[in-house]
């Protein structure tokens, strides 16, 4: 089952074209990756979905339903979450409050809401920073605390942002890991990610989007071996020297 | 000695110290200074509700603490209502004055939404200072109100001594701290620190904020609305400048930010710290050097913000800790 559909989605910013004519399917249950160079428009595509701003043409199904105009946080409930490339913790209070916030979504009752994000951060092994402050993490616990905010919301499809930039190797590897335990639990992944080795290991399929248009997509070894993707990465040059 | 001991022990003590300092002092002066003490405090952790949990810095409250006195006042003088019922009244009427101010002030951010609200207050003190009459209701412009005092009696929310206001605004502010603190563990406290902190990634957790927000504005001016009825009850006279001035609005964010804004104690423990500044420059310096203390609170909040960025509730919660575990060996979780 399609779980998420991008029909012919635009996206610009004035006179700037950052998202051109962008079509995307996600099955249920897939690991879909989404690369290209910075400033290609990939987070504007996730902020498009996630309700910040809507396209300024095109259409977005979520289950099937139409969401193209709703807002974040009538899609959360809904079973879309998402992360922040740029991480954005409740500073001043602790790992367990902000992912208590999350569970909120979800329920009503506090007892309830501190269960479930206590389930959440033994999950990502974060039960021991359950009382540190937020603003006194690490990156890379700032990282996963952004995906267990966004697990704690119980969704359906989760928009994965950048979760490994700035990581060290075994961080990243281990995240890989999570990430592939997610989605063995049911959970949909959509994916943006910098670290080739990390998406190839981890995608399905990929995605590649250069100046705001999709130039191919394709399991990761079709990628790979692109030539227009090769040339998007590494310049018009690399092709012919 | 188990754990809540240790948590509700001092509590009780500080509630028990409360009750029974009517019995200790004798003066009434002090009695008065007390009073304007409790009061300040409500009127700040009302005031917390949206200027500490929600993160924005309101500086228009006296707009609502007006609201409370004159409409109890008005209903009370011109068609016998009681000041309890008053009081009930006032407050709606401050909640929908409230949200109306806060719909399209919550758009804005920092700096420009603490202009906003002044400009609202001032702009609904100097209506209440220019009307004598507004239909069929007696506002009295710049003169204000005067409530004779006839017929004292708790119906009436009038006392010959000061004692019975003591008690009155003391469980006032007892239930407005057991609300607060209800709130802080509440699905709404929390909506509203996280939209407060960090709105993007709040919406994205499912938080409606600019709904959160206005709830709390909501009930934060129903609830110090009811402050200006007791006020009007208190002082029997009231006018723009004694219920509606920016004063009152200034001093609420000063207690709070000395205080800590956003925590439960932070407002009384400012209150404690500051009334007596307040009411002790104006008794001994009053006549030569007229507002005094705002210079001092000036001085303590830029030290205070200097040092004490979260106000003076967290450094002395975290001394009340380790004296704590110091004596009965155990620590204190959150």
């Amino acid at each position: 089952m399609r779980i998420l559909e991008l029909k012919g989605v635009n996206k610009s910013f004035g006179g700037l074209k950052a998202v051109e004519d962008f079509n995307l399917s996600i099955e249920e249950g897939e690991i879909l990756g989404l690369i290209g160079p910075n400033g290609a428009g990939k987070s504007t595509i996730f902020n498009c979905i996630a309700g910040v701003y809507p396209p300024t043409a095109g259409e977005i199904y979520f289950k099937g339903e139409n969401i193209t105009h709703q807002r974040p946080w009538d899609l959360c409930r809904e079973g879309l979450a998402r992360t922040f490339q740029i991480v954005k913790p409740f500073s001043s209070r602790t790992v367990l409050y902000n992912v208590t916030v999350g569970a909120f979504a979800t329920t009503g009752k506090r007892a309830e809401a501190e269960r479930r994000a206590l389930k959440v951060l033994r999950r990502l092994h974060m039960q021991d920073v359950k009382d540190v402050r937020a603003g006194n993490l690490t990156i890379a616990y700032l990282k996963r605390l952004e995906i267990a905010r966004a697990l704690a919301t119980q969704p359906k499809i989760l928009l994965l942002d950048e979760v490994m930039a700035g990581l060290r190797p075994t961080e990243v590897d281990e995240m890989v890991k999570i990430i592939k335990e997610l989605r063995e639990s049911g959970v949909t992944i959509f994916v943006i990610e910098h670290i080739m080795r990390a998406i190839m290991a981890l995608s399905d399929r990929i995605a590649v989007l250069h100046f705001g248009k999709k130039i191919t997509e394709g399991t990761p070894k079709e990628v790979a071996s692109d030539e227009r993707v090769i040339k998007a990465y590494l310049g018009e040059e690399y092709g012919t020297a | 000695m188990g754990r809540n001991t240790i948590r509700i022990g001092p509590l009780v003590l500080a509630g028990v110290i409360a009750l029974g300092l009517p019995l200790a002092v004798r003066s009434v002066t002090y009695l008065h200074i007390l009073v304007l003490l409790y009061l300040y405090a409500y009127l700040t952790t009302s005031w917390n509700l949206v200027g500490g949990f929600a993160g924005v810095l309101p500086l228009g409250h006296s707009a609502f603490v007006g609201i409370g006195a004159y409409t109890s006042t008005v209903l009370s003088l011109q068609y016998g209502i009681s000041p309890w019922i008053g009081m009930m009244i006032g407050g709606i009427l401050a909640a929908i004055v409230g949200v109306i101010i806060g719909l399209p002030t919550f758009k804005m951010r920092g700096a420009y939404f603490a202009l906003a609200t002044i400009a609202f207050a001032e702009g609904i003190r100097v209506m209440v200072e220019n009307i004598d009459n507004l239909g069929p209701i007696r506002l009295n412009g710049p003169r204000g109100l005067q409530i004779p005092p006839l017929n004292t009696g708790l119906l009436n929310f009038m006392f010959a001594t000061k004692e019975p206001y003591y008690y009155i605004i003391l469980f006032m502010l007892a239930g407005v701290l057991l609300l607060t603190y209800a709130i802080s563990r509440s699905k709404l406290g929390h909506y509203l620190v996280a939209g407060g902190e960090e709105p993007e990634a709040a919406m994205a957790l499912g938080v409606n904020v600019a709904r959160a927000k206005l709830i709390a504005m909501a009930m934060s001016s129903f609830l110090t609305a009811f402050a200006g009825t007791f006020w009007a009850q208190f002082t029997l006279y009231i006018h723009p400048k004694s219920v509606m001035s920016l004063d009152i609005s200034f001093e609420i964010a000063f207690i709070a930010l000395i205080g800590g804004r956003g925590s439960i104690a932070g407002p009384v423990l400012g209150a404690l710290l500051l009334r007596p500044v307040t009411d002790f420059s104006r008794i001994y310096f009053g006549g030569k050097l007229p507002g005094l203390h705002l210079i001092i609170f000036g001085v303590v909040l830029i030290l205070v913000m200097i040092y004490q960025p979260r106000g003076l509730q967290e450094p002395l919660t975290r001394a009340y800790r380790s004296v704590t575990k110091k004596l009965f060996g155990h620590t204190e979780a959150a």
